[in-house]
């Protein structure tokens, strides 16, 4: 029995290491998901906790599936996530109880990119599509130098990657010869290095600390097909007007109704403070039919 | 001579085979992973059939993993993972006095071998080759103590002498699919031997279940399977698990099972089935380092005796202090028996988890 107390005391020791730092103040808002989301919601995170002391936000990448599985496992309040669900992640989060809630913050002109040597200055969809599906391999197609295209993506867990595949590639598979990078900023920095290189990014990627595109870089114009005039991610009429075809909304995702200290932070995101932030980093803001359904959500 | 061509021509076609799925591989996603649990035991009582053993604290291994994932597309894994353990390992036979001998050294062996492509139909997967068994494993996932104990079909088998032909995995072709959000149903046909036996028969094991949703987070699934055993006899398992998750932090979930073979016989030829029912619930106190869980067992292996049947109630808590890759889950386990010649088992274990 003296052995049985002494482990009692010991786990109960032990447990009381366990406290959470954060059991003190406020609890802390755990946020996961798209890299493409992560430097917008840590800036918009920032100025949100330098406005609201005691308010604690914690923002970590990994890409849209992983922030998914996070709030399906309940290990984050707010999931990031520059992609629609699949549907295996929607029947997964019935399984366990979670009723998701989304909320769109700013869209994104997924920007195609080239090396600024490249003389490339458009691409239809279709074109775009051959070119990642590995069937069209040289830009001599194109009009370019006889060289072989060289292609930069995404690793499979990010959204941006589903979301090429899906709106791009036509659900078919990416060639093989991709190269799967970690993040949009490994891919400027592949297409920097490489003159026959393409790649996709956020738009957001895009400018350099002044707010400029950044040197050594090209954003190609695209069109929706051959007969359709090919426009700029940088046009943000026209990606509003939706005739940008590489545009997508980002979104965040709670379980259910969000608790007060999330729904305040979300609000803060899609009020006007927070969307003069998303336009600063190179995203466009939300339209009025977005923001009524993000306030919907938030009751 | 022609047999060792056909030999020689067969290996190379095999070899060719794989040089095929090398340049997949070198282009997929690989992902490593190692699981190890171990406990600190103590014996809390000492007259109890699993207690009176002389040793009365130990450090044990009980298990290792280690899982070599390959998602060669976004249709297409491969699964690798070795599991080690040390519950059959006779080192060498001394034919002429007839002794065997045997340490306690973890080995390894093969679990999973299997590819999984998901594009057959939409939201389905089918695998082929060594892998999961269907019967509990949703069992296994919602109960998430399996560093703990297994599971019901899973703990008992190998401690009554009567075997419910329950496997965590087997060699055959599973096929999964949902059919909406509320309904999901899982197809296995195996060998019926587990991954500790080849097959040493011509019969194949049948195994379905229908897993029904009707409100997020609420499950009950139902499970059948069926093997022929010979020409006369055959052997079912039937099992109903229900299942909540619908309050934040906290898992309730049970399990009763019936197995019914047909050469599981009494001394007066009567066959008699092995049942057993558990109930089990986990609550997350401090999200991703401090969850509570407590268990009931009823496990009844033979119906036509009442003295065998045994409970078993465990407790503890899962804590994770530095981070959620290094677990330490106290648990204590009470174990019962009907019949009154046996005293109760009380131990108490100190389990760590290593994930990494």
């Amino acid at each position: 029995m003296k052995r049985l107390i002494t482990i009692l005391t010991l786990s109960l020791m032990a447990l009381s290491m366990a406290s959470e730092p954060s059991s003190v103040g406020k609890k802390m808002i755990q946020i996961k998901g798209s890299d493409t989301m992560v430097n917008i919601v840590q800036i918009l995170a920032e100025k949100y906790m330098t406005l609201n002391p005691g308010a604690a936000i914690a923002v970590l990448g990994g890409g849209s599936g992983t922030g998914i599985s996070a709030l399906i496992n309940r290990t984050c309040d707010i999931a990031n996530h520059s992609r629609e669900w699949k549907q295996k992640e929607i029947d997964l989060a019935w399984e366990k109880g979670i009723k998701p809630r989304f909320f769109i913050i700013a869209v994104d002109g997924l920007s195609i990119i080239v090396n600024e040597k490249n003389p490339i200055e458009k691409l239809t969809m279709e074109e775009l599509g051959a070119i990642y599906r590995g069937e069209i391999k040289n830009w001599k197609a194109f009009g370019g130098p006889d060289k072989t295209i060289s292609l930069y993506g995404r690793q499979s867990n990010s959204g941006t990657y589903v979301f090429i595949q899906e709106h791009v590639l036509g659900n078919k598979n990416y060639s093989p010869e991709m190269k799967e990078m970690n993040g949009n900023a490994q891919i400027i920095e592949g297409i920097l290095q490489d003159e026959d290189g393409i790649g996709y990014v956020g738009v957001g990627y895009l400018f350099d600390r002044d707010g400029k595109i950044r040197k050594g870089i090209k954003v190609l114009n695209i069109a929706k097909d051959h007969n359709s005039p090919a426009f700029s991610p940088l046009d943000k009429e026209a990606v509003d007007r939706g005739d940008y075809p590489v545009a997508r909304p980002l979104y965040q995702a709670t379980n259910g109704k969000p608790s007060r200290d999330v729904a305040d932070f979300i609000a803060f995101e899609i009020g006007p403070e927070g969307q003069k932030i998303v336009e600063r980093e190179g995203f466009f803001t939300i339209g009025v039919k977005h923001r009524e359904e993000n306030e919907k959500n938030l009751k | 001579m022609n047999e060792e061509k056909t030999q020689k021509f067969k290996m190379i076609r095999i070899f060719a085979f794989f040089l095929l799925f090398i340049p997949c591989f070198a282009k997929a996603q690989q992902t490593f992973n190692t699981t190890i649990y171990f406990d600190y035991g103590m014996f809390l009582t000492k007259r109890g059939p699993l207690t009176s053993n002389p040793k009365s604290n130990y450090l044990a291994f009980r298990r290792a993993y280690f899982t070599y994932e390959n998602k060669i597309n976004d249709n297409l894994k491969f699964r690798f993972r070795y599991d080690a353990d040390n519950t059959a390992n006779i080192t060498s036979i001394d034919f002429t006095k007839g002794l065997t001998k045997k340490d306690d050294k973890l080995r390894p062996f093969i679990k999973h071998l299997y590819f999984e492509y998901a594009g057959l139909l939409p939201n389905s997967n089918l695998r082929v080759g060594m892998t999961e068994t269907i019967q509990y494993k949703i069992a296994e996932d919602r109960w998430g103590y399996r560093s703990v104990a297994k599971t019901l079909m899973d703990n008992y088998k190998d401690m009554t002498g009567v075997d419910v032909d329950a496997p965590s995995a087997d060699l055959g072709i599973s096929f999964n699919k949902n059919i909406a959000k509320q309904l999901r149903f899982t197809f296995m046909v195996s060998n019926g031997e587990g991954y500790s036996h080849a097959e040493k028969d011509k019969y194949k094991k049948f195994a379905a279940n229908l897993h029904f949703i009707p409100i997020a987070g609420l499950s009950f699934v139902g499970y059948i399977d069926y093997e022929k055993q010979d020409a006369e006899n055959s052997a079912m398992t039937y099992k109903v698990d229900g299942y909540m998750e619908m309050v934040r932090k906290l898992t309730i979930g049970a399990e009763y099972f019936i197995y019914k073979n047909d050469k599981n016989l009494t001394a007066e030829m009567e066959r008699f089935d092995v049942l057993g029912f558990s109930i089990f619930s986990r609550y997350t106190v401090i999200e991703g380092s401090l969850s509570l869980f407590a268990r009931f067992d009823l496990y009844e292996p033979n119906s036509s005796s009442k003295s065998d049947e045994m409970n078993l109630i465990i407790a503890g808590f899962d804590f994770s202090p530095w981070d959620k890759s290094m677990k330490i889950q106290p648990n204590i386990w009470y174990r019962a028996y009907a019949d009154k010649a046996k005293k109760d088992d009380v131990i108490f274990n100190i389990t760590f988890f290593l994930s990494f």
